[in-house]
């Protein structure tokens, strides 16, 4: 029960309160590029999700296993970021084969998920986090949501930007930037639900 | 392109294509950081060498690496430097280290690096690519600093650490969380807007065609996006 | 093909040389990495001793240490620094405690706990400078009991640790564990489970009796014995022939107390018979058992922080026919979790035996708990009134 509990903490706290894009800045660049539109919105999150799943299940045991054991933990970020390259990569020809159609509204994304620092950043931060496999596959499940979250809220309020009239100068970038400042504003409210989710 | 002169590409990259401003390359090591002007300098130093180190090996392989294989090379190399200087600064700046937590790891993925070593290093020579490291590294250091300067006197109502006096009874603590760095960065983008008249940002908005990542993808699918996106 | 050979040989190459590089760079900064950690971790270790110098972390695997130490630094001057992490009254509780070289604790520093906070922090401060001697004499604070209670047993665990490391022995087992042993020593045949057995007449020599739970036999506790204060039995009760005079008296006690039978006593036939007395019983030697209920706090108390939980403290209690308490035991209670729980302790209720009704209110109050001790009180008192009325005195 215990166990659980903290798993619950773990997720709400990656999802709400430590929420990667509107917290910790990571993964703003497709936060940013890929927002405009639901569907695309949608796809690169679940994309992301799907990576950050596999990549933790990876680089997980590599580090315990692997690097910790041979005392090469300074390998570390090297190690991780070709594990992510190379899992993108073998998810691209894996889904183009066997399943076309999802490689065909997935496809797109993947290959800019590996320079999304948020999946590096989640495999690192499990690490550094001391978190257990459960945990850390926990923690990163919670993170994509959060990103898949940010990405949706975002895109709808991103349609009705772009039909309203701004002066010239915060046209474009700016208004983008300035409306996730509020958003990430509102969700400073979630912090401190998590510590009293259960009494 | 017009004739790059040496100091055209070392200016360009503090002025004319600044990194942060200009080109919005590596947001998120330019909102995280940003919270002290401590932290935001070493950020953008760290950032610099590592930008002006894979810029020279880039170059100088730029013959050897096979086209093919050009960026899994790409991003060993960064990854390389970028472990150099995250073991350099934790032996001799470990408070630093610890500042900058995660976000040092994470300058492997700075899309500003590998879109420097996609754009300009594996094309040029190595003087010039050195140049444009540089360039690009003080570029990048120097929006980081003014976006720094803003939110610690605002936030924290200090200086590098050191407290204003009479600012520091009045901290608006907004400006050092993270809706403050997005909030600062999107004004200061729209100024430079108004001062360049409209010619920057460089990009005007994220697609494919200005992803300096564009080399990774896949690029029939990446044509359609443009396309799709034109 | 070449193409492929290509990427590879550039790629691997690329590889190697970079590996390399970090290699030496690692060999470079590892040891100055290491230092900086080093110095880092002496900061805190400097907070629980002050005075300390250069420590050093020690391989507690081939100490026998109590079970809740996890880590130990020793200090140049013969000094140690233990992480010890215990249960207290919510999770795990992690301290750090120093001990210098004459056993005497120097600092301690609470790391993590979800305690009751502020409270650790001011009883660390209490703790310091104790021994192993005095340290069972400082009191816990009422109210955190339960926090407090958790923070001296990690720092006596530092203590043993200290004592063991040095060279020393100490009796790591729990109270429970030693009574337990004991049993075990004076009747093996019994696999180390006995139960209690509620003692419901009147005995000189026997101060508590244990069954085994295999129906071996039985085990007396009595200090009527100079040395061994524990006497195993058969199963009915005897001893060996040729046994000490005292033995032999100590045997007919417990054949008299195995043989008690229990006659429940119709109370409704009895008027004013007090509330608090549930049910009666009396024994062949004409003694009485009692099944009572105490209002605790359970039913007269609760506020904001610790609620009432609205049950009664049951209790089972035995008494001679002329009013003097044989044995007292708490059945169930729902008091205040860390404060009124103690009247569940052996260590309160057993203070009861022997009193008259002159005497019964000579008692150690649990502390923090007073509407639980008096409600404790004011049953236990009940059952004199009883034994008047059943005896129809009154």
């Amino acid at each position: 029960m215990d166990t659980f509990k903290s798993l619950i903490v773990i997720l709400m706290s990656s999802v709400l309160i430590n929420n990667y894009v509107l917290s910790r800045f990571l993964g703003i660049c497709p936060f940013l590029g890929v927002s405009k539109k639901l569907n695309q919105a949608v796809g690169m999150g679940i994309a992301v999700i799907f990576v950050m799943l596999m990549a933790t299940a990876v680089t997980w045991p590599i580090q315990y296993y692997v690097l910790d054991k041979n005392d090469l933990s300074y390998m570390q970020t090297i190690v991780f970021i070709l594990v992510i390259a190379t899992l993108v990569q073998f998810i691209e020809i894996f889904l183009k084969k066997l399943i076309p159609a999802l490689h065909k509204s997935l496809g797109v994304y993947l290959p800019l998920i590996t320079t999304n620092c948020a999946v590096l950043g989640v495999t690192i931060n499990n690490i550094s986090d001391g978190y257990s496999f459960l945990e850390s596959m926990v923690s990163s499940l919670g993170c994509g949501l959060g990103f898949l979250l940010a990405m949706v809220l975002f895109s709808g309020i991103r349609s009705k930007i772009d039909e309203t009239n701004i002066p010239e100068s915060i046209k474009g970038l700016p208004i983008t930037l300035i409306t996730a400042s509020f958003i990430s504003l509102a969700f400073f409210g979630f912090s401190g639900i998590v510590d009293n989710l259960f009494g | 392109m017009k004739k790059d002169n040496n100091l055209s590409i070392l200016l360009k990259g503090i002025l004319l294509e600044n990194p942060v401003f200009v080109l919005i390359l590596g947001t998120c090591p330019t909102l995280a950081t940003t919270t002290t002007v401590i932290g935001a300098f070493s950020m953008g130093l760290a950032a610099a060498v590592v930008l002006i180190c894979s810029n020279a090996v880039i170059s100088l392989l730029r013959k050897v690496i096979p086209d093919t294989a050009r960026i899994p090379c790409y991003i060993i190399i960064i990854a390389g430097f970028v472990t150099l200087v995250q073991m350099f600064m934790q032996a001799f700046l470990p408070a630093i280290y610890d500042l900058l937590g995660v976000y040092l790891a994470l300058i492997t993925v700075n899309c500003i690096i590998l879109g420097r070593a996609e754009m300009f290093a594996g094309k040029n020579s190595v003087g010039k690519s050195v140049l444009d490291g540089v360039g690009m590294g003080i570029g990048f250091t120097l929006a980081l600093l003014s976006i720094s300067t803003i939110r610690e006197i605002l936030g924290a109502g200090s200086f590098a650490g050191i407290e204003i006096p009479f600012i520091s009874n009045y901290k608006i603590e907004f400006f050092v969380k993270a809706p403050g760095g997005l909030l600062v960065y999107g004004i200061m983008i729209a100024v430079v807007i108004k001062l360049t008249k409209g010619r920057a940002p460089y990009k005007k908005d994220f697609s494919c065609a200005g992803c300096p990542s564009k080399g990774l993808c896949n690029p029939e699918l990446c044509r359609d996006r443009v396309k799709e996106e034109a | 093909m070449k193409n492929y050979i290509k990427t590879i040989v550039s790629l691997t190459v690329i590889c190697a040389v970079i590996s390399a590089l970090l290699a030496l760079g690692n060999s470079i900064t590892a040891p100055i990495i290491e230092k900086n950690q080093a110095s880092a971790a002496n900061e805190s270790l400097k907070v629980v001793m002050p005075d300390g110098e250069e420590f050093q972390e020690v391989d507690i695997t081939k100490y026998k240490l109590p079970e809740s130490v996890s880590s130990v630094f020793s200090e140049k001057n013969g000094g140690y620094v233990f992480t010890v992490e215990v249960t207290g009254y919510s999770s795990g509780l992690i301290i750090m405690c120093g001990v210098d070289k004459n056993g005497t604790v120097t600092g301690t520093l609470p790391i993590a706990s979800a305690e009751t906070l502020g409270y650790e922090n001011t009883y660390g401060e209490k703790l310091s400078g104790a021994t192993l001697e005095t340290i069972d004499a400082v009191d816990t604070i009422s109210g955190a009991t339960k926090t407090t209670a958790a923070y001296k047993t990690a720092v006596k665990d530092s203590l043993n640790a200290f004592v063991i490391m040095g060279g020393g022995s100490v009796d790591l087992r729990s109270e429970e564990e030693i009574l337990n042993d004991e049993l075990s020593k004076a009747l093996p045949s019994a696999d180390g489970k006995f139960t209690e057995v509620f003692l419901t007449e009147n005995v000189t020599h026997i101060k508590a009796l244990f069954k085994a739970d295999n129906e071996t036999g039985y085990v007396a506790y009595t200090l009527s014995l100079d040395g061994n204060n524990y006497i195993a039995t058969d199963k009915d009760g005897n001893v060996p022939e040729n046994s000490d005079a005292t033995v032999v008296e100590i045997s007919n006690e417990i054949k008299m107390l195995i043989s008690s039978k229990l006659t429940e006593i119709d109370i409704t036939a009895y008027q004013n018979m007090p509330a608090q007395i549930q049910k009666a019983y009396k024994t062949n030697n004409g003694n009485f058992v009692f099944e009572l209920r105490a209002a605790g706090y359970g039913i007269n108390g609760g506020n904001q922080w610790h609620p009432a939980s609205g049950e009664y403290i049951y209790i089972k209690a035995s008494a001679s026919a002329d009013g003097k308490i044989i044995a007292v035991k708490t059945l169930s209670q729902k008091e205040s979790e860390g404060i009124g729980d103690a009247c569940a302790d052996k260590k309160f209720y057993s203070q009861f035996d022997g009193k008259t009704e002159e005497n019964y209110g000579e008692i150690d109050a649990i502390s923090g708990a007073t509407i639980t001790t008096n409600g404790y009180k004011t049953a236990i008192s009940k059952i004199f009134e009883a034994i008047k009325i059943l005896k129809g005195e009154v």
